[in-house]
C-alpha cells in the first residue's frame, strides 16, 4: 500500500515534461495549460490503480488530459486550486508564439477550425510523435478507425489550406531559422 | 493534395512546444509543489488497489502541501474527528487582532462557530459525514488573499503525533463581506476564503466532487460539425428551444445545474433527468450524447442569472467560431 505514492512520483517525473507539452500545445493560455496539467495528474493520483504499467502509462495520461481539456470550458473563470503554482512556469512556454508570421497565423487559424477529432489525430502524430497503434489507445478507437480518420483528417486539412489559398512551397518558410526544425 | 509528409510538417510547425521537447521539468519549483499537493490528497475510491489509510505521520506533509495552495485559500488538513472524544477546541485572541485556533477534537461545530463569531472571525463551519461533501460551488473564492491572513494548520507543540492542529488567523486582514468556509470531514479539512454570500452546506455523495472526465458521455452540441451546429440555445428559455429540438427529432434530457449565489462562473451538477422542466427554465448550453446521436442534454437552471454560468459570461467570449 505504501508503494502508491512512490509509484505515482515515478510516473510524475517520467511524464511531466510530455504532459506539460501536450497541454501547452493545445491551450490558449498558460493558466488553462496549468489547470489541465494539475487536473490530469490529480486524476491519475486518484486512479492509480487503473494506470497501466510501462510505456502505456503516458498513453493513458494523454487520454485523461484530452478529456480534461474537453471539459475544461466548464471551469472557465473558476481556477483550479492546485494549478496556480504552475502558472509562471507555463507562461515561459508561451513567450514565443509558435504561429507568429503571417503565413503561420493563417495556417493556425485553418487548423483550429478543423473538427476536434481531426485536430487531435494530426496533433498526436505531429506533436506527440505517436504511431497509429498508440493513438488508437489514447482515443479508444480501433487501429483501423485511426487509419481511416487520419487519412480523412489530412485530406480535410489539405483541402482547407488549398481553399484558403495558403501555399506553402518549402519547409524552410514554415520554420524560420530559430524555429521548429 | 499535398502529400502526407507535407501535412504533418505543416502541423509540426504549429506546435507551441517543439515536437520531441518537454514542456516543463518535474524538478521545477512549481512542479514539485504540485506533486506534493496532489500526493497530500486522498486517492479516490475508484482505484483497484487498496486505498491507503490516512496515517497521522502524513499530517505535517499535508500542512506543507497546504502552503502551496494558500494562494486560492484551500488547505487540506488533518483529521479532526475522533469517535468518542469530547469537545475540545480553543480559540484565543491577542490584543493585536491575531486569533489562534487550536482544535484537538471536533464534535461541537456550533460551539466552535459561536466562539469564532465572538472573536470577530467571520466563519462558517460544517462537519460532513464520511463519504459525503457539501455541494459545490457554494460561493466565490477570494483569489487575492493577503499575505499573513492565516497560517497553514500545523501540529500542536508537544503533540506532534496527536490528531489536533492549530492555526493563526489575523482578523485585521479580513475585508468586509469575506467569510472563512471550513468543511471538515474525518480525514480532510478544506478552508476556503470566500467573498459575498455563501450557500448553506447541502450534503451530497463525495464522489460527485470528482471531475466527470472519466465517464464523459456528453460533449458540446452547438459547435461547428456537431448535431446542433448553427442553432444557439444559450440564454434562451426551454420553451423557446424545445420546439426546434423536437422538429429535428431529438430526444431531450436535462442537466439541472447548481450555481453559487454570486454566480462566479462554473457550476455543479445536481442531476440529469428526462422528466421535463418548466418552459420558463433557462437553457445555458446544449450537449450531445457520445453514445446516442439522437439525444440532446440541455444545461438548465430554474431561474435566470445575470451571466451564463457555463462560460462565466457570454458564450461568444469563450467560443469563437
Amino acid at each position: 500500500m505504501g508503494g502508491e505514492p512512490v509509484r505515482f512520483e515515478a510516473l510524475y517525473r517520467e511524464t511531466y515534461g510530455r504532459i506539460t507539452a501536450y497541454a501547452a500545445r493545445r491551450c490558449h493560455s498558460p493558466q488553462d495549460a496549468a489547470d489541465v496539467v494539475a487536473e490530469t495528474f490529480a486524476i491519475a493520483w486518484r486512479r492509480m490503480g487503473e494506470v497501466p504499467e510501462g510505456e502505456r502509462a503516458i498513453l493513458w495520461l494523454y487520454g485523461v488530459a484530452r478529456r480534461v481539456l474537453a471539459n475544461h470550458y466548464r471551469v472557465e473563470g473558476r481556477r483550479q486550486a492546485l494549478s496556480v503554482e504552475l502558472d509562471a512556469e507555463m507562461a515561459d512556454l508561451y513567450q514565443a508564439a509558435p504561429d507568429s508570421g503571417v503565413e503561420l497565423t493563417a495556417i493556425a487559424q485553418i487548423f483550429r477550425a478543423l473538427p476536434d477529432t481531426d485536430r487531435e489525430l494530426l496533433s498526436l502524430i505531429a506533436w506527440e510523435g505517436l504511431d497509429r497503434q498508440q493513438i488508437a489507445s489514447v482515443l479508444g478507437m480501433s487501429r483501423n478507425a485511426v487509419r481511416i480518420r487520419l487519412h480523412r483528417a489530412r485530406r480535410r486539412f489539405a483541402r482547407a489550406l488549398a481553399e484558403a489559398g495558403v501555399h506553402v512551397t518549402s519547409h524552410g518558410r514554415l520554420a524560420p531559422a530559430e524555429g521548429h526544425l | 493534395m499535398r502529400n502526407i509528409d507535407d501535412i504533418d510538417e505543416i502541423t509540426r510547425a504549429l506546435a507551441r512546444v517543439e515536437p520531441g521537447k518537454p514542456g516543463g521539468r518535474a524538478s521545477d519549483a512549481g512542479a514539485r509543489k504540485l506533486l506534493a499537493a496532489i500526493v497530500a490528497e486522498q486517492p479516490g475510491p475508484s482505484g483497484v488497489r487498496p486505498r491507503p489509510r490516512p496515517r497521522p505521520v502524513r499530517r505535517l506533509v499535508l500542512g506543507l502541501a497546504g502552503a502551496g495552495l494558500l494562494a486560492v485559500g484551500v488547505v487540506v488538513g488533518p483529521s479532526l474527528l475522533k469517535e468518542g472524544g469530547t469537545p475540545s477546541y480553543a480559540v484565543t485572541k491577542e490584543p493585536d487582532g491575531v486569533v489562534y485556533v487550536r482544535i484537538r477534537d471536533f464534535r461541537d461545530k456550533a460551539g466552535l462557530a459561536k466562539r469564532l463569531k465572538e472573536l470577530d472571525v467571520p466563519a462558517t463551519v460544517d462537519y460532513v459525514p464520511p463519504g459525503q461533501w457539501c455541494r459545490e460551488p457554494r460561493g466565490t473564492p477570494v483569489r487575492d488573499i493577503p499575505r499573513g491572513l492565516y497560517s497553514v494548520p500545523e501540529s500542536i507543540l508537544g503533540e506532534e503525533h496527536g490528531p489536533g492542529w492549530q492555526m493563526r488567523i489575523d482578523t485585521k486582514l479580513f475585508k468586509p463581506g469575506q467569510t472563512f468556509v471550513w468543511t471538515i470531514s474525518d480525514h480532510r479539512t478544506s478552508t476556503i476564503l470566500m467573498s459575498g454570500p455563501v450557500a448553506p452546506c447541502v450534503l451530497v455523495p463525495h464522489t460527485s466532487r470528482e471531475p466527470k472526465v472519466g465517464t464523459s458521455d456528453y460533449r458540446l452540441a452547438t459547435l461547428k460539425g456537431r448535431s446542433l451546429a448553427g442553432f444557439r440555445v444559450d440564454e434562451k428559455t426551454v420553451g423557446e428551444v424545445l420546439p426546434e429540438l423536437k422538429r429535428r427529432g431529438f430526444k431531450v434530457e436535462y442537466l439541472i445545474m447548481a450555481v453559487a449565489p454570486d454566480n462566479p462562473g462554473g457550476f455543479g451538477e445536481l442531476r440529469t433527468q428526462t422528466k421535463p422542466v418548466g418552459d420558463d427554465w433557462i437553457v445555458w448550453e446544449a450537449e450531445e450524447s457520445v453514445r446516442d446521436s439522437g439525444l440532446i442534454r440541455l444545461l438548465v437552471t430554474g431561474k435566470r442569472f445575470d451571466r451564463n454560468p457555463v462560460y462565466g459570461g457570454p458564450r461568444d467570449d469563450v467560443i469563437k467560431e
